[in-house]
């Protein structure tokens, strides 16, 4: 493999499922030690960092979500700032402008109504745009969404890909995401990667 | 999956599977040997140490006229002396502050054991050594412990707190252990993953599953302590056993059937109550995980 994403761009993966989508963002996030090769994160300053050195500025979407079933969706989307704030901040509650911050993004995202409630208490489409805001706030470089709209509806859908479409053109931010739909990968890609069955050095990097 | 020469599986297992099926074996019974499961052999020793433990049985070998004394037991207890109630009461009382205090000792002290008890978290040499202790600490049973209390700070309440605190202590850190170990690691894993510490992660990935089950189990030792709160009494740790002890040593077993009553009401409601409560706040969790 062997490609170069631009910062400010949105990707969309696109393959057969089990062709290594999931497992390419894995590796990219460093949840996976890749066979062979190593992956290395670039910034401007012309420093490299291992993605586990650089795991704060990633903000990954699991397909599982991966909330915490018994706390508040309010205090899953905080917990995207924890890599941000000493232990201190966060052991008695987290600063009240993080707390403003979480709420606007679940308001943006339509999940307003339900913050005080557990994550396992609400459908699976609000638990996903649950682990979508605690991604946004954290705020990171690098967004790697695993199918983060697999559980939503068009006008959601497309609601959750504007968003990752500002933050990609207007802030700067890169976002790597696993689509199924054909129309929102022509309506919000800048970039597909095409994954097929053949060796993942004749997957394509195609601009849109 | 399947174990032994079933068809299935060798038909399935190889590209010779396609052309030809093994012949059908004809299943055959298990031999004796083969019966041997850890349920029916732990039965099978059961009973050959029931055997061989006969003669605790025979008692001291006086012939003696069992039920007569049973008798002249109750005939003693009948009527209760209802005169010393509002004494009784406030020992009573006094067993369940010493519960309350032991039990949220043993909370806070548990809590940090538990976790280096935790082989999820802790490293195995850590847990070895926290699990070891902890063993120690719950095979000298709590009457012990409160002998050592009695001994260190003298015959009152303190010393049935620190007998029944040491004593719980050994069984809360296996529990809170136990429920940090079922937790299922993949979200505090998660929560690393976006640059979490692993003490953050913790404290907000694991922690809240294993809440409920862990304030379950302070209840069950709560419950726990308020009975065993009874015993420890009789070493002169304080609370309501002392009155029993002394009841009976001074064979007034009129007033010792009113300090009985007065202890039955309790133990009999929180029996009820613990169960009840345990399995709301444990429900809970099997419900959303």
């Amino acid at each position: 493999m062997d490609w170069r994403i631009p910062r400010g761009k949105v990707v969309a993966l696109v393959g057969p499922s089990g062709v290594g989508k999931s497992s390419l963002l894995y590796c990219l996030a460093g949840l996976l030690t890749p066979a062979s090769g190593q992956v290395t994160y670039r910034c401007d300053g012309g420093c490299a960092h291992q993605p586990k050195a650089f795991r704060v500025k990633l903000g990954f979407i699991y397909q599982d979500f991966r909330l915490v079933a018994n706390s508040t969706l309010l205090m899953n989307v905080l917990c995207g700032k924890l890599g941000q704030r000493p232990w201190h901040k966060t052991f008695f509650g987290f600063p009240a402008a993080d707390r403003e911050r979480a709420k606007e993004l679940l308001a943006t995202l339509g999940v307003s109504r339900h913050i005080h409630h557990c994550a396992g208490e609400v459908s699976g489409g609000e638990q996903q745009r649950a682990a979508i805001a605690r991604a946004l706030l954290q705020d990171p470089e690098v967004f790697l969404a695993d199918e983060p709209v697999s559980q939503l509806d068009e006008t959601n859908a497309r609601r959750v890909l504007d968003l990752f479409k500002t933050e990609a053109h207007t802030r700067g931010k890169t976002v790597l995401c696993t689509l199924h739909d054909q129309d929102l990968v022509d309506d919000y890609a800048d970039l597909v990667l095409r994954m097929n069955w053949k060796h993942p050095s004749q997957w394509r990097l195609e601009t849109r | 999956m399947g174990l032994g020469p079933e068809p299935i599986t060798a038909a399935s297992s190889g590209p010779s599977g396609a052309s030809g099926r093994l012949p059908d074996v004809r299943p055959a019974d298990l031999r004796w040997y083969e019966r041997l499961n850890v349920l029916n052999l732990s039965l099978v020793i059961f009973i050959l140490l029931a055997i061989v433990s006969a003669p605790v049985l025979k008692g001291s070998g006086r012939d003696i006229a069992v039920f007569e004394r049973i008798a002249d037991l109750f005939k003693r207890m009948y009527p209760p002396d209802y005169s010393v109630t509002g004494e009784a009461l406030w020992a009573l009382l006094d067993t369940g502050r010493i519960a309350v205090w032991a039990t949220l000792l043993a909370l806070i002290v548990s809590f940090p054991l538990a976790m280096s008890a935790s082989s999820n978290i802790s490293p195995r040499w850590l847990v070895a050594i926290t699990r070891l202790f902890m063993c120690v600490l719950r095979t000298v049973p709590n009457i012990i412990w409160a002998l050592l209390g009695v001994a260190i700070v003298g015959p009152n309440a303190l010393a049935g707190v620190i007998g029944l605190t040491l004593y719980s202590i050994g069984y809360l850190v296996k529990f809170f252990s136990d429920a940090f170990e079922s937790m299922d690691n993949k979200i505090a894993d998660g929560l690393k993953a976006m640059g979490a510490s692993s003490f953050q992660a913790f404290i907000h990935g694991t922690l809240p599953h294993a809440r409920p089950l862990i304030w379950s189990s302070t209840l069950f030792m709560l419950e726990y302590n308020l009975r065993s709160g009874t015993i420890v009494g009789f070493v002169g740790a304080g609370g309501i056993g002392v009155l029993l002890h002394s009841y009976w040593e001074y064979m007034q077993l009129d007033r010792f059937a009113t300090v009985l009553l007065v202890l039955l009401v309790p133990v009999v409601l929180l029996d009820f109550l613990g169960n009840w409560a345990r399995a709301k706040i444990t429900r809970r969790v099997a419900a959303k995980t």
